[in-house]
């Protein structure tokens, strides 16, 4: 037996945990779906393929504050940015919660970055199995699946009249409703994304790094963020100091290593100045160097990057050119 | 797609190779969904191949002949895409001798975003003024072109109707949604500046938050940076993730040039832009 809860049971579910806290979910914004807080369950997207944004935004906001200090008749006192109130988001895919799960690797690891474990700590995910597969994503080549259940807290799978219930953690339990049903229904079959050599170019491009591919597919990239942006692994950021008459903040915003001068060094030098050079960082850091630091590929296989960059540099048409690569060169 | 079109590019294309007159060829070719158009850059005869055109390919590709100053490239350029010409050769960005232009006769191009093709022409397209570009070395031509009469500046003409605080407001909530990736920056062929001033950073010129007072600030800088400059590609608003209608600010700055000084921008390979000169007897409007 399953658990079972009608679709006009979740909205009165929803209802009632935006009552305890804060509601983040997705939602219609001009031509773009967001993860926003929302104050009415009505605001809620329920029919979408995947956001447009991902939902790291969340966890690590595209612009915080991390400290501030005040200045008290002369006396500067320290303030911490806190999170205020627990937070629960509903209707994020299988693929962006592994996305968050990654994104633990390096920001959760001692010292931890406070805030995000705060938000981390604070916020309960309700998953949303994927009902039908984007021209884009290729989940399954990269560790998750359009029904994964780990990473979330409880995952929704939507069936006739309402959704499959899964609860994985005890936070999960915790958020459960009153009104739940069971039903004989199985979970509908697993759906099948493309597959991309993933694994076959993993660990083993590091011989390509002098190859001129890397320029040639620059020549076309514009060395805009949206690939970072729109990305639910990058976690790149900037940070600064602003005062305000004997105020101080310290500002934390997105960066990325697609910008001119992100690598810029003190004394005005550049690590990387050739496009080429930025470009081959992007995918350097996703397939070697992130899963040398922390055992997985940065790519959840979302196809964010696929379906937004206005170039069409495709990540799995680059790992199919860099397996290619490999082959001839023999590595 | 008009094959007898694509012969003569790749034709084109593959003469300018062989014979070593350029270094490259920069065109478009059929993207990874198998429907729409992505520039690509060809540098042997063999890659001409997989040069297309046909009504998928919006990407401004002059702004590309930037990043290759040192070598003579050929680049494929539609009517519109012209006008980039004009305004780099005013703007002594580009010369002309290091270009060769693959004109095409243009019947308009669709809304494309990845693995969509719309179906009916880009805005900017039905108020098109032209149906051959201003400026070329070669010009493929087959099938003749006929250009829609829309009417310019109809959705300008309605803003300005609107009260300021509407307008002021409908921005600042268009501003909100802007990420800063800067995308509308890196496409644009007028945005050339070796450092930005949002990359000033010592000292920093412009916040690095992206919250809405930066992202006016940076929008309105950006736009008018581009008064009297942009020449209507509209490539920004095309690449714009949060999809900010950038190409009606741009529209209503272009308007204002037009209105004051007579003047839209690329028209003419010789020529400076008005904003560029400076006249003794002009009136400055404040006291001198």
């Amino acid at each position: 037996m399953k658990l079972f809860i009608f679709k006009e049971e979740v909205i009165r579910w929803l209802d009632q945990l935006l009552r305890e806290r804060i509601l983040v979910a997705p939602v219609q914004v001009q031509g773009s779906t967001l993860f926003q807080p929302v104050s009415k369950v009505e605001e809620i997207a329920f029919d979408f393929g995947n956001t447009t944004l991902s939902p790291k935004g969340w966890f690590l906001p595209s612009t915080e504050v991390l400290f501030s200090v005040q200045s008290n008749d002369g006396q500067p006192k320290l303030v911490p940015a806190t999170v205020e109130k627990d937070a629960v988001i509903f209707g994020m895919r299988p693929c962006d919660a592994r996305g968050i799960a990654l994104l633990d690797a390096p920001l959760l690891r001692e010292p931890g970055d406070t805030l995000y474990q705060e938000r981390r700590a604070r916020t309960s995910i309700i998953g949303l199995s994927c009902r039908h597969v984007q021209p884009e994503c290729f989940c399954t080549s990269v560790g998750s699946a359009p029904n994964d259940p780990n990473h979330v807290d409880i995952l929704l799978t939507e069936i006739e009249n309402g959704y499959l219930v899964q609860v994985i953690t005890e936070k999960g339990k915790a958020l459960l409703p009153e009104a739940l049903a069971e039903s004989e229904e199985t979970l509908p079959p697993p759906l099948e994304p493309q597959a991309v050599p993933v694994k076959e170019v993993t660990l083993a491009i590091r011989e390509l790094f002098n190859n001129p591919y890397w320029e040639r597919l620059a020549d076309r990239c514009l060395h805009c963020n949206i690939c970072a942006y729109v990305c639910p692994t990058c976690y790149c950021f900037d940070v600064r100091d602003y005062s305000n008459k004997g105020n101080l903040e310290r500002v934390r915003s997105w960066d990325s290593c697609q910008a001119p001068g992100f690598s810029q060094i003190a004394g005005g030098y550049d690590l990387r100045t050739t496009k080429g050079a930025r470009l081959r960082q992007r995918f350097y850091h996703k397939l070697l160097y992130f899963p040398e630091q922390f055992g997985a590929v940065a790519c959840v296989g979302c196809g964010r990057c696929v379906k937004s960059c206005p170039v069409n540099i495709d990540i799995r048409e680059v790992m199919s050119d860099l397996q290619q690569l490999e082959a001839k060169s023999g590595c | 797609m008009d094959s007898e079109l694509i012969h003569q590019i790749r034709n084109q294309a593959c003469d300018l190779l062989e014979s070593g007159t350029v270094k490259g060829v920069i065109g478009y070719e059929r993207a990874s969904d198998g429907l729409t158009a992505r520039p690509v850059f060809a540098y042997e005869p063999a890659a001409v191949e997989r040069l297309v055109f046909d009504e998928t390919c919006t990407h401004n590709l002059v702004k590309y002949l930037l990043d290759k100053k040192a070598e003579k490239m050929a680049v494929v350029v539609k009517p519109c895409d012209s006008r980039t010409i004009n305004l780099l050769l005013n703007e002594k960005q580009i010369k002309r001798e290091t270009v060769f232009i693959i004109g095409v006769t243009c019947p308009g191009v669709v809304e494309t975003s990845w693995n969509y093709k719309g179906q009916t022409l880009q805005a900017r397209c039905q108020t098109c003024q032209f149906s051959k570009p201003l400026v070329y070395d070669f010009l493929a031509e087959h099938e003749p072109v006929e250009r829609p009469k829309g009417e310019l500046y109809l959705n300008i003409q309605e803003m300005e109707t609107k009260p300021i605080m509407v307008r002021r407001n409908f921005w600042l909530e268009q501003f909100e949604h802007c990420v800063r990736c800067y995308a509308c920056r890196q496409v644009c062929p007028g945005c050339y500046c070796p450092q930005c001033f949002v990359e000033q950073l010592d000292p920093l010129w412009v916040g690095i938050r992206i919250a809405p007072k930066e992202n006016e600030l940076w929008q309105i800088m950006r736009a008018f940076h581009l008064a009297g400059r942009c020449i209507g590609c509209d490539e920004c608003q095309r690449v714009c993730p949060v999809d900010i209608p950038l190409s009606l600010l741009n529209r209503k700055l272009e308007k204002e040039v037009k209105e004051l000084f007579d003047f839209q921008a690329g028209l003419n390979p010789e020529g400076q832009p008005p904003l560029a000169t400076f006249k003794k007897e002009e009136e400055l409007g404040f006291e001198e």
